[in-house]
């Protein structure tokens, strides 16, 4: 085992042709806990069948000691090594079977630490090759964390030198980090960024942006004070976690009774003695609903512990969670741009959400996220520094777009209302009456919320209003563009431009704007691509 | 366009024409039959107006949809940028670059072969900036999309 021996990148121990090797045997002090849920029941029957007879518990045992011989045969068979530009792992438990993860596909690594893992110092490590669906192609479950860092490095690095997705001829070792040390492709300077960080180091004394670290070209881009935790309830995050719990719990009683053959009549008798008793439903209800911000809040905590964002290598590396340490590793050239997201709360305390817009990334909702809730001027500053900055002041778009968020606000209520009122439903009516009124300020609030602007290098645009988002997305990124006007908005003179961008969503909506205005737009962004139809056939159209 | 593809909309609007008016039908004699005391008594009553309207409403269209599409629909390719543009009521303007081009599908449904007719899918990685050209004369569908891939080809640009 190459314990905690420093590997640089693409030396020893894989070497080119790497020899086999195998996940730490300290993985076998894990299985058999990890299968003992599994096991529970089925021991359970087998010794209430035999009832409690020597015999029974000699079965019960043999289970264990069968279940035990599987794991290390299962341990045994199982190997990986990097051989050239590939990496294998071979299963020969039944039948042999060898899978193998070409490097250049590799786009993201993702070590994780569940706790009994982080007990044993182990960490399993995952490989994202984009085969879609969220699908992993490759787990090590599981590595010591050396282990795993040294094979990270490995695989990112010879990702990095195959030869196919090489931009230059370079054949040095550490050109991952000629590569990318001297900012990201498109030139950010570090520097740049300084003033900036220490701006953001205002609200919190303990937010270290921009602090230098000795590994390779390690460098913290952002990390998340643990004073900041206390933002989390509002994004919303968590917050139906108690129900969830709640759901688990029904659905373990239902499961369990069916295994203790609880008859449907003791179940009857169960939620009628529940129901002549409203006072206890009422005061769990109201126990649930206090729950929902202290259990969301501390499954937030939770979760982003210690949130940490680094680059190294060519990559960003997310690290967060306090019982599950957590490690993504972003690949920085498949970074497109980022997304602000921010709900109704979070804006009146000026925080916001921070993810990547990466191509090719399965689960990037967990998987992208750059920042937790975190301020406003934090996450920019980590947002141009990660991926790139972006400072053109979006441009708004025409009233008309405000006429329309507010007719989409308020009207389906008032039809509802109007429905309601002929059906004779007074409550209903009056609700309904109620949420045409609130469509007021949401309608405003969307169309305060809408604007686009392209900035030279990258384009944004912004929309919604209880969950605002706003893209910024490279240019290069751009893969064609979608003009949409419905008869709505042809009379209203207004169009919804989409961009087209291979990652992320797909597609990044500019809502209603001004016809020349959102056609003005995409030609700005891409001339070439719009200039040419602008003359005749397009501008006759869009008038 | 291909002429031909007005007929084609006229088949497809046609069925969408039948749809529509049995679904009203349905929904008609539905409503008709049902004695569900929280319908009022004037819904019941006059449930046969509904396909009446619905069908005085929409056959029109079944005429006017095909005309006004072939009016409205067009594509070109200038300057290796497929501009393509659709709908009727509301329209879709689509440029798509052909170094962005990852595959271009030639596809022909059964009333397309019927009149000779196909459609060119050309994707991208997004799919906004992916467009669909239908009613196309199946010749002229045949060279462009071997165009297209020609051209992909040679200008395929990985940026994405």
């Amino acid at each position: 085992m190459p314990g905690g021996h420093p590997a640089p990148p693409g030396a020893t121990p894989y070497g080119n042709t790497g020899e086999p090797r195998r996940l730490s045997p300290r993985v076998l002090l894990i299985d058999p806990i990890r299968m003992l849920p599994g096991l529970l029941l089925p021991l359970a029957g087998v010794l209430v069948a035999g009832g409690f007879s020597p015999a029974s518990f000699g079965w019960a045992a043999l289970g264990v000691a069968g279940s035990v011989v599987y794991a290390i045969v299962r341990w045994a068979t199982f190997t990986y090594r990097v051989s050239g530009d590939r990496l294998e792992l071979t299963r020969a438990l039944v039948s042999r079977s060898v899978r193998t993860i070409p490097l250049e596909r590799v786009r993201g690594i993702d070590i994780t630490a569940p706790p009994l893992h982080r007990l044993l110092h182990l960490a399993v490590l995952k490989l994202d090759t984009g085969a879609g669906g969220g699908e992993q192609e490759g787990e090590l479950d599981a590595l010591t964390v050396e282990e795993a860092e040294n094979l990270r490095a490995v695989l990112l690095a010879r990702r990095a030198v195959t030869p196919s997705r090489r931009p230059e001829g370079s054949a040095a070792e550490p050109e991952a980090a000629a590569l990318y040390g001297a900012g990201t492709p498109d030139g950010v300077a570090r520097d740049d960024a300084a003033p900036a960080h220490e701006r953001a180091y205002g609200p919190a004394p303990d937010a270290v942006p921009g602090q230098v670290s000795g590994h390779h070209d390690e460098r913290v881009v952002g990390r998340v004070p643990r004073s900041w935790l206390r933002y989390g309830p509002l994004s919303g995050a968590y917050l139906l976690t108690p129900f969830a719990l709640l759901a688990g719990a029904v659905g373990l009683f239902f499961q369990v009774s069916g295994e203790l053959r609880v008859d449907a009549r003791t179940a009857r008798e169960v939620f009628a003695w529940v129901e002549d008793r409203p006072a206890l439903l009422v005061a769990a209800a109201v126990l649930l609903v206090l729950a929902m911000p202290v259990v969301g809040g501390v499954m937030y905590a939770v979760f982003n512990w210690d949130f940490t964002l680094r680059t190294r290598d060519g990559y960003l590396v997310a690290e967060r969670g306090l019982v599950t340490r957590r490690t993504v590793s972003l690949e920085r050239r498949r970074i497109r741009g980022y997304e602000l997201v921010d709900g109704l709360i979070e804006r009146r305390f000026n925080v916001v959400r921070l993810w990547a817009v990466v191509t090719g990334l399965g689960d990037s909702e967990t998987r992208g996220q750059l920042l937790p809730v975190a301020p406003r001027t934090f996450a920019t500053t980590v947002a141009s520094d990660a991926v790139g900055p972006f400072s053109a002041p979006l441009r708004r778009h025409p009233p008309q777009a405000r006429r329309r968020r507010l007719f989409r606000a308020i009207t389906p209520w008032l039809a509802v209302a109007a429905a309601a009122v002929l059906l004779g439903w007074e409550v209903a009516a009056l609700a309904a009456v109620v949420l045409a009124l609130l469509g007021i300020p949401l309608g405003l609030d969307r169309y305060r919320s809408l604007g686009h602007a392209y900035d030279g290098k990258r384009l944004s645009v912004r929309s919604g209003s209880l969950r605002r988002a706003q893209a910024v997305v490279e240019r290069r990124a751009v893969v064609g563009w979608t003009l949409r006007q419905t008869v709505f908005q042809r009379t209203s003179g207004v169009l919804t431009v989409v961009a087209g961008v291979g990652a992320g969503t797909g597609g990044y909506p500019a809502i209603d704007t001004g016809e020349t205005q959102g056609v003005e737009f995409a030609a700005e962004v891409t001339p070439d691509w719009i200039r040419p139809f602008l003359a005749p056939p397009a501008q006759a159209d869009t008038q | 366009m291909s002429r031909r593809a007005i007929v084609l909309w006229l088949i497809e609007s046609l069925i969408g024409f039948a749809v529509f008016f049995g679904g009203a039908l349905l929904l008609a004699y539905w409503i008709g039959r049902s004695d569900w005391s929280a319908l009022p008594g004037w819904l019941s009553d006059n449930a046969w107006l509904l396909p009446l309207v619905v069908g005085v409403v929409t056959a029109p269209l079944v005429i006017i949809e095909p005309l006004w599409r072939y009016a409205v629909h067009r594509w070109e390719l200038s300057g290796d940028v497929v501009y393509a543009r659709s709908g009727w009521l509301s329209r879709e303007w689509v440029f798509v670059p052909v170094s962005r081009i990852q595959t271009v599908d030639k596809a022909q449904g059964w009333f397309e072969r019927a009149l000779r007719l196909a459609t060119v899918e050309i994707r991208t990685a997004s799919h906004a900036g992916s467009s669909t050209i239908k009613g196309l004369d199946y010749d002229v569908a045949a060279g462009f999309a071997a165009e297209l891939a020609r051209r992909a080809q040679e200008l395929r640009d990985d940026a994405t």
